[in-house]
């Protein structure tokens, strides 16, 4: 494994890095690619040094989301489990199945086992992004402004602080849940800061900040094993959904 | 949450399922080789399907999207081996709802069984305006041809052992193992095995859990068939193309294999991708739209 301690090494690596062709694999410092899987499995965050700190209206929510778990009213709290929808962030990083870290020049994409959703970081230098559908004569190919719509899972801003990837990621829609209870809303912001503890050790230190729901930021963190390389089965998660609606009738 | 923001989120989240809701406008549908417009005008001499391609290229030309911009001069270059197919693709020709002719200019070899079914397909949407329900309306994969064939960009990651194909669309997967000892599980999209005949990469898939819609007005799979997909990457000036040529072997709907091509361009301006998130919306008791109906099984 390529773990670079040493800010002198770090720019000669980035150095020759720029002069490898743009295909080549290892495109960043730190070597981060491969099967991971969580440590220990949990369905929701354990802060550190305490307690969640919930302003009334996040404390609020969150009792009310534990009101509603207690009575199967997962629809109207975690669309997650109700209808496979994404489960957002920073939930999808605490997933029991397995993701795999693919680093490519200028983007990193992290693919998870669980109903095949995926990840990306924006590590700078790609060239201006187009808008499927955008017009041949619109400016820069914008076909619409997405930015304007929260999202489940926004594109993070990644760069390297030495030997650790650290990835900011805001843009949030309100459907999601930090965990599987508590909420958030349009403004959080997370901090994520991903690092090699050793070889087969990955550890991701999260920040979360959201003042609507939060009197201050608090963190968490969580640690992955190497797991080895595999092809995943192929997870859809609305075949396992008892719906009434579904299938009625697929094509067959 | 905003009302503008629930309207976008739900265009987005409805971009999925308006391919399989909606039958195309009319006079928006037209065929393909310099055909006239209009679905009716190709269909004869075939029990009434249609006897050519129909696709959205004259609402695409009307709309300016049958040409892109190019790309920066900066822009990167995919790998100069043609055996790696690493980076982001898209497929930006016309969208074909109905393939009519193979490649070759043969119409469809349909068995009895495939005509039935594919007519049925084809009348629910072009005749009946009552759309069947499937892979596509619900989110969930919908079989290699359809999910390529969608106008939205797909990564390749490439090991020595194997590929995965990531798309945008139904944020879905398509994973092909080059070692036959580790054969994916069969899915909805597999299991898919390949092997390297020269620099074109021949991918078999046989043992779909379901039969597959081809395309979005019905050409039509059956559970038996064998897909197998021959992709090459090619230089045409400077523009970079992944070429696929498929080959679909179903002896349950047609009476010989059959074979389509496409092209997918060098896109390395749609790598970061937007979210797809459609189970928000397929996943709700009341998420379909009600128009949509169950297809009979025979």
């Amino acid at each position: 494994m390529n773990v670079v301690k040493d800010r002198g090494v770090l720019a000669s690596v980035v150095f020759a890095l720029g002069l490898l062709p743009l295909h080549a694999t290892a495109a960043d410092a730190v070597n981060l690619e491969g099967m991971w899987k969580i440590t220990a499995p949990q369905s929701s965050f354990k802060p550190e040094g305490g307690s969640i700190p919930f302003t009334d209206k996040g404390r609020k929510r969150y009792q009310e989301n534990k009101r509603l778990r207690a009575q199967k009213k997962f629809d109207d709290y975690d669309i997650a489990t109700a209808r496979c929808a994404s489960p957002g962030l920073p939930r999808l990083m605490i997933t029991p199945e397995r993701f795999r870290i693919w680093q490519r020049p200028g983007v990193i994409m992290i693919q998870f086992e669980w109903n095949r959703l995926y990840r990306q970081i924006d590590m700078g230098g790609l060239i201006p992004q187009r808008r499927v559908g955008a017009l041949a004569s619109s400016p820069g190919g914008q076909g619409d402004d997405e930015a304007l719509v929260g999202r489940a899972i926004p594109i993070a801003k990644g760069q390297w602080e030495g030997d650790t990837l650290v990835m900011n990621t805001e843009g949030f829609s309100d459907h999601t849940l930090i965990d599987d209870l508590v909420p958030h809303g349009y403004d959080m912001k997370l901090t994520e800061r991903i690092r090699l503890r050793d070889s087969d050790t990955l550890e991701n230190r999260i920040t979360i900040q959201d003042p609507e729901f939060f009197t201050k930021p608090w963190q968490t963190m969580v640690s992955y094993k190497r797991q080895p390389d595999a092809v995943f089965p192929e997870r859809v998660c609305l075949d396992t959904l008892n719906l009434e609606h579904w299938p009625p009738g697929k094509g067959r | 949450m905003t009302v503008k923001t629930l309207a976008t989120m739900a265009f987005l989240v409805c971009m999925g399922t308006a391919l399989a809701q909606q039958p195309p406008p009319r006079g928006e549908v037209g065929a393909r080789a310099g055909a006239p417009a209009g679905a009716g005008a190709a269909q004869s001499g075939n029990g009434g399907l249609p006897t050519r391609d129909v696709d959205d290229r004259a609402d695409r030309a009307a709309r300016g999207l049958m040409s892109r911009p190019p790309l920066p001069a900066n822009a990167p270059q995919p790998s100069p081996d043609p055996r790696n197919f690493d980076g982001t693709w898209f497929h930006e020709d016309s969208l074909t709802f109905y393939i009519g002719v193979d490649m070759f200019g043969n119409q469809l070899p349909f068995t009895d069984l495939g005509r039935k079914v594919t007519q049925r397909r084809w009348d629910s949407i072009a005749t009946k305006g009552a759309p069947y329900i499937y892979a596509s309306t619900y989110c969930i994969p919908t079989g290699q041809p359809l999910q390529f064939d969608l106008n939205m960009p797909f990564q390749v990651f490439q090991t020595k052992d194997r590929l995965d194909f990531i798309f945008e669309e139904y944020h879905g997967l398509w994973q092909i193992s080059l070692d036959p000892d580790k054969v994916p599980l069969p899915g909805y999209m597999g299991p898919s095995v390949a092997h390297w005949d020269g620099n074109t990469l021949v991918v078999e898939t046989k043992g779909f859990k379901e039969g597959f819609w081809v395309t979005g007005h019905g050409t039509s799979a059956s559970r038996d068939a064998k897909l197998t997909q021959r992709i090459r990457k090619v230089q045409t000036g400077d523009k970079w193309y992944l070429e696929m040529i498929y080959t679909l072997d179903d002896p349950t709907y047609y009476t010989r294999p059959w074979s389509w091509a496409r092209q997918y361009a060098w896109h390395p301006d749609m790598t970061l991708f937007k979210e797809y998130n459609c189970e928000l919306q397929t996943g709700a008791k009341d998420g379909l739209d009600p128009s949509l109906v169950a297809e009979p099984q025979d």
